[in-house]
C-alpha cells in the first residue's frame, strides 16, 4: 500500500503548560524537574500540584543528568501502529534510569551495544534533536552516580 | 455495614472466544452481538429474563474500543434496559473484580436487587475507534519507543529477575501449568500442552519478554449477574457469594517518582479481600489471577502472601495445578483462553464462580469451599499496575 512507503513519524509529545518546562528544559539541554518547595519531593512525570502534599509551590530544578540502570529491555518488535516509526531502529533499548538525585526517568540507552546494557550501569544524558521542535533526553554510558 | 455474604453471583455468561476479524476482509461479530449474547448467557444460566431486570443494575465495563462517555447508556439502549442503577467499569482488566464490590455495595445499600455486569469487545477490525493513551504515556513514553504493555511489564519483569533470581525455569513452569489447565478446559482457546523447552524456545518480544508470556487478544462477550443473598436462594443454581473484597488504585510503594515496581495494589486490596471474608490462606482452594504476562501471576502469589517476596523456593516446591497444593489460573487464565480488550479480567470471576458450583469438569479441584479472583488493569509510568482488585468468592455464606 501507498500509504506503508510514506516516512512514518514517531510520536511526540504534547505541549501542555503543566509540562512545558521539562521540554523547554530539554531543548536548552538541561534536564528539569519539578520539586516542592514545602515538602522537598521530586514529581515526576509533571503535575499541577505537588502528588506527596498537595502543595501548588512546584519549582523546576535542574538535574546532574548522571543515574543508573533500574531495569531495561530491548525491543524486538513493533506492537501498535501508532509506533510503526520505530521499526527501523529495531533492536534498540528502552530503559528505566534511577537519576541521581532522585526521580526514575524511562527513556533509551544510545551508544552502547545492546547485549552491554546492564542493570546498575552508570548512565549520563545526551540530548537528541528530533528535527521536529522537541529534543529527548536519552543516556549512553557514563560515571556510575553516587 | 460490611457488604460481606450481603450479596451472591447468581449467573455467568462466556460468549465463545475467537480471532475473527484478525485477517484482512474476514467478517467478525461486532460488540453488539457479543454483548446481547452474554447477557442472553447469563440470563439463561440465572433462570432470569429480561423483565426481570426493569429498573435494576446494569454495570457496563469500557472497552479499549469504546470509551465514549455514555457507555453504560449504550449499553442499556443495546439490551433495551432501562436501569434503575447504572454503573461504569473504568478500571481497565481490574473493572470486572471492581464491579463485584461496586454492584454488592448498590444491592447491599437496598438500590437494586439485581445487578447485570458485562462486558464485550471485538477489537478486530474496529481499530480505529481506539482512544488516545494517557498523558504519561503520550508524552514519556512513546516518543522513546516504549511498545505498550509487552515493554512495561519487560521492565518489570527484567527487575523481578534480577531481584530474585528467578530464571525462564520458573516463568515456564506457570505458563505450562495454565496451558495444562487449558487443555482440560473446551472453553480455552490454546488448548495444545506446552513443555518448558517449547517455553523457552517461544520468540523474544521484548526481553525478558517472550511470545508465550504474553496474553492473546481476542473477540468475544462475558457477563455476571449478582442478587441479593436472599434472592439468591431462589434461583436456579447454586449461589457464590461475594465474601471479601477490596480494590486499591494508583498504589505506590516508596516515593511516588521512584516507586518499587515489584509490589502491586494486590498486597493492599488481596490484604482487606482476606480480612472481610474472615478466611485465612490454608482455606482457599484456587487462585484465578489476572493474566495479562506469566511474571505478574507470580507477583500477585506474593503479593497476596502466599509466600515471601523473591520467594525462588516457593516456586520451585509448589504444585500449581488444580490437584496440586495450590491451584492456579484453573481454566487456563487469558494467557489461553484469551483477552477480549477489557473484558479479559472477568474470566477470572467465571471460572472462580464454575469451581465452586462444582461446574469444572476435568479440571474441578476438589472439595473446594473459598476462590480468589484479582484484577489488574493500566501499567503506570514507572510503576506497576495503576488499578488493582481481589475478591475471595465462597459457596456458602
Amino acid at each position: 500500500m501507498a500509504d506503508e512507503n510514506r516516512a512514518i513519524k514517531k510520536p511526540l509529545p504534547e505541549m501542555t503548560p503543566v509540562n512545558r518546562p521539562f521540554w523547554e528544559g530539554a531543548r536548552a539541554g538541561r534536564l528539569v524537574m519539578q520539586k516542592c518547595r514545602d515538602c522537598g519531593s521530586w514529581v515526576f512525570c509533571p503535575r499541577p500540584l505537588c502528588v506527596e502534599c498537595h502543595s501548588e509551590r512546584l519549582e523546576w530544578v535542574p538535574l546532574s543528568g548522571r543515574g543508573k540502570v533500574f531495569s531495561f529491555t530491548v525491543i524486538r518488535e513493533v506492537v501498535g501502529r501508532a509506533l510503526r516509526g520505530f521499526a527501523p531502529d529495531i533492536p534498540y533499548v528502552t530503559a528505566w534510569i534511577d537519576l541521581e538525585e532522585g526521580p526514575r526517568f524511562c527513556s533509551n540507552i544510545v551508544g552502547c551495544p545492546i547485549d552491554k546494557v546492564t542493570i546498575g550501569m552508570g548512565v549520563e544524558v545526551v540530548f537528541e534533536d528530533t528535527g521536529e521542535g522537541v529534543v529527548l533526553p536519552k543516556f549512553r554510558p557514563g560515571q556510575a552516580a553516587a | 455495614m460490611s457488604i460481606r455474604g450481603e450479596a451472591a453471583i447468581v449467573g455467568i455468561g462466556e460468549t465463545p472466544t475467537d480471532r475473527l476479524g484478525s485477517k484482512p476482509g474476514e467478517p467478525r461479530k461486532s460488540t453488539a452481538e457479543y454483548l446481547a449474547w452474554a447477557a442472553k448467557l447469563a440470563m439463561e444460566d440465572a433462570g432470569l429474563a429480561k423483565k426481570d431486570f426493569e429498573g435494576q443494575g446494569l454495570a457496563a465495563i469500557y472497552t479499549t474500543s469504546h470509551s465514549q462517555p455514555f457507555w453504560p447508556e449504550e449499553v442499556a439502549s443495546i439490551l433495551g434496559l432501562k436501569p434503575g442503577v447504572s454503573l461504569a467499569g473504568g478500571n481497565g482488566g481490574a473493572s470486572s473484580v471492581s464491579l463485584l464490590g461496586h454492584a454488592a455495595a448498590a444491592i447491599a445499600a437496598g438500590l437494586c436487587d439485581l445487578v447485570l455486569v458485562i462486558a464485550a469487545a471485538s477489537p478486530f477490525g474496529e481499530r480505529g475507534a481506539h482512544r488516545g493513551a494517557p498523558a504519561d504515556t503520550r508524552d514519556y513514553e512513546m516518543p522513546f519507543g516504549v511498545m505498550g504493555p509487552n515493554c512495561k511489564i519487560s521492565f518489570v519483569m527484567s527487575r523481578y529477575m534480577h531481584e530474585s533470581g528467578m530464571t525462564a525455569e520458573h516463568f515456564g513452569k506457570i505458563a505450562v501449568t495454565a496451558r495444562y489447565h487449558a487443555s482440560l478446559n473446551p472453553n480455552a482457546y490454546l488448548r495444545k500442552p506446552i513443555t518448558i523447552e517449547d517455553y523457552k524456545k517461544s520468540r523474544l518480544i521484548s526481553d525478558p519478554i517472550r511470545l508465550f508470556d504474553c496474553v492473546l487478544p481476542a473477540n468475544g462477550g462475558k457477563a455476571y449477574i449478582m442478587a441479593s443473598a436472599e434472592r439468591a436462594k431462589t434461583m436456579r443454581k447454586p449461589p457464590v457469594y461475594l465474601l471479601g473484597w477490596g480494590e486499591c488504585n494508583n498504589a505506590s510503594y516508596g516515593p511516588r517518582y521512584r516507586s518499587n515496581p515489584l509490589v502491586t495494589g494486590i498486597s493492599e486490596a488481596g490484604r482487606r479481600a482476606f480480612a472481610m471474608a474472615g478466611v485465612t490462606h490454608r482455606d482457599i482452594g484456587c487462585l484465578n489471577l489476572y493474566d495479562d504476562y506469566i511474571p505478574i501471576v507470580m507477583l500477585q502469589i506474593e503479593d497476596l502472601g502466599f509466600c515471601e517476596k523473591n520467594d525462588k523456593a516457593f516456586f520451585e516446591r509448589t504444585d500449581f495445578t488444580f490437584k496440586g497444593d495450590l491451584p492456579i489460573q484453573t481454566g487456563g487464565g487469558m494467557i489461553n483462553c484469551g483477552q477480549p480488550s477489557t473484558t479479559g479480567g472477568m474470566l477470572h470471576v467465571i471460572e472462580t464462580v464454575r469451581q465452586l458450583r462444582g461446574e469444572a469438569g476435568q479440571r474441578q479441584v476438589p472439595n473446594v469451599r473459598f476462590g480468589v479472583a484479582t484484577g489488574l488493569g493500566a501499567v503506570n509510568y514507572g510503576k506497576n499496575f495503576g488499578c488493582t482488585a481481589a475478591a475471595v468468592l465462597g459457596n456458602e455464606r
